[in-house]
């Protein structure tokens, strides 16, 4: 009784309000969902914790998509988001992740040909990637960012940025030129 | 720009589209060949970070956002009811409180007979048993009751004192008629032995487990009736 009275009241403005936002979520999902989830894998290197996640990060999405006004701004916003739930797993489940980190990555990648070999050694290399020269790469690949959003999201100053960026590229560099113990095992 | 600065910025961000760099790139074949394969690396790169996204991720995330929106919605509806439920409970209290409050029965009586006006005007000649009958229902008086008529009865009722189901009898006293309230005792009553406005005069005492609450427009009616109750009333 009481409810009806107050949907009565306000339900077309109401009813409008919710349509617009399931919109704008819906489009927010199809749009930013693929970059998402490849960050959080990279960011974890767990394809379920990944998935686990980006739902964690879109629903929290949800809850506060009033306060995201620029569009533009949707993606690093969701990355923002994203980080927090990653650090907030850490919190949670200390002993589950913390000694396993990236050197376990799972190895779902594909590398029967020689095509493929390659870059599984890439992704084997990047998974092994710093945290702190990793992450600034996948904001620049995956996210598309220039070095002062970087610095921005990771609350660093752009030189850092910069620095660090080289780094990963000249590791991973590296590690592709001279393909180490297990290149030469197999040639 | 210098050599090493290019070289860093070309690792740093060989997508950069900065004029100084891509000016820088263009100097010599050597800058252009070094660019040219950290921009392979970074193709590289690129297809190795774009692993396979489960298919059904969509899918999954709208469900997850709709299910949690209905869980919302179902909350707030809950919390308005849980709302309604409290504001009538503490409606509930609040009368109940109110009711339990100290009750003057002297003026609580004379009250009583103003409100009942037509109870003086009305002769039902009321059967001392059925009165009895009546007593039988009230709490807390144990067994007392009239063992005979008392005088001529005109009128009984039931009434409320305060929330206390009570006995609302008009009698015939000496001269004119007398309104006697039998009450069951309460602790939060207060008893006045004597009480009068301008027209009525009233007294009160106990018997056994009731009060007894006379008004009368004589004082001496009042005796006659209480006369007759003390003889009768046991």
């Amino acid at each position: 009784m009481f409810d009806s009275w107050r949907n009565k009241k306000s339900s077309s403005t109401v009813s409008s309000d919710m349509v617009s936002k399931q919109r704008r979520y819906d489009s927010l999902v199809r749009a930013l969902h693929t970059d998402i989830y490849r960050y959080a894998y990279w960011l974890c290197g767990d394809k379920h914790v990944a998935e686990d996640i980006t739902q964690e990060t879109f629903l929290r999405a949800w809850r506060s998509l009033d306060s995201l006004k620029d569009e533009k701004a949707a993606k690093s916003w969701l990355i923002t988001i994203l980080r927090r739930e990653n650090a907030r797993r850490f919190e949670r489940k200390q002993f589950n992740y913390s000694d396993v980190e990236q050197e376990f990555i799972e190895d779902t990648f594909s590398s029967s040909t020689e095509d493929h070999a390659e870059q599984h050694l890439l992704q084997r290399q990047i998974s092994k990637l710093e945290l702190e020269y990793r992450e600034p790469l996948l904001l620049q690949v995956i996210g598309g960012f220039s070095g002062e959003e970087i610095a921005k999201i990771l609350d660093l100053n752009r030189n850092t940025v910069m620095t660090r960026l080289f780094r990963a590229r000249n590791q991973l560099k590296d590690a592709l030129e001279q393909p180490t113990i297990r290149g030469q095992s197999n040639g | 720009m210098d050599e090493l600065k290019f070289r860093r910025q070309a690792y740093g961000e060989p997508n950069s589209q900065d004029p100084e760099f891509l000016q820088a790139a263009m100097e010599s074949a050597e800058s252009e060949a070094f660019l040219n394969v950290l921009k392979g690396l970074d193709n590289k790169i690129e297809k190795a970070l774009s692993i396979d996204v489960p298919d059904d991720l969509v899918a999954k995330l709208l469900l997850r956002q709709q299910l949690q929106h209905h869980h919302a919605q179902r909350r707030k509806t809950g919390f308005a009811f849980a709302m309604v439920a409290s504001v009538a409970f503490l409606a509930g209290i609040t009368f109940t409180l109110m009711r339990m409050g100290p009750v003057d029965l002297g003026q609580h009586a004379l009250a009583h007979v103003y409100h009942e006006d037509k109870a003086l005007h009305l002769d039902q000649n009321v059967q001392y048993q059925d009165v009895n009958f009546q007593l039988a229902s009230l709490g807390n008086i144990g067994d007392m009751q009239f063992t005979e008529q008392p005088g001529k009865v005109f009128y009984s009722t039931y009434c409320d004192f305060q929330g206390v189901k009570s006995l609302h009898l008009v009698m015939q006293g000496e001269h004119g008629k007398v309104t006697l309230f039998i009450v069951p005792l309460e602790d939060r009553m207060v008893l006045e032995e004597a009480f009068a406005d301008n027209k009525y005069k009233g007294m009160g005492f106990e018997t056994g487990n009731t009060y007894m609450l006379l008004v009368g427009e004589e004082s001496q009616d009042l005796n006659y009736v209480k006369n007759e109750i003390k003889q009768t009333f046991i």
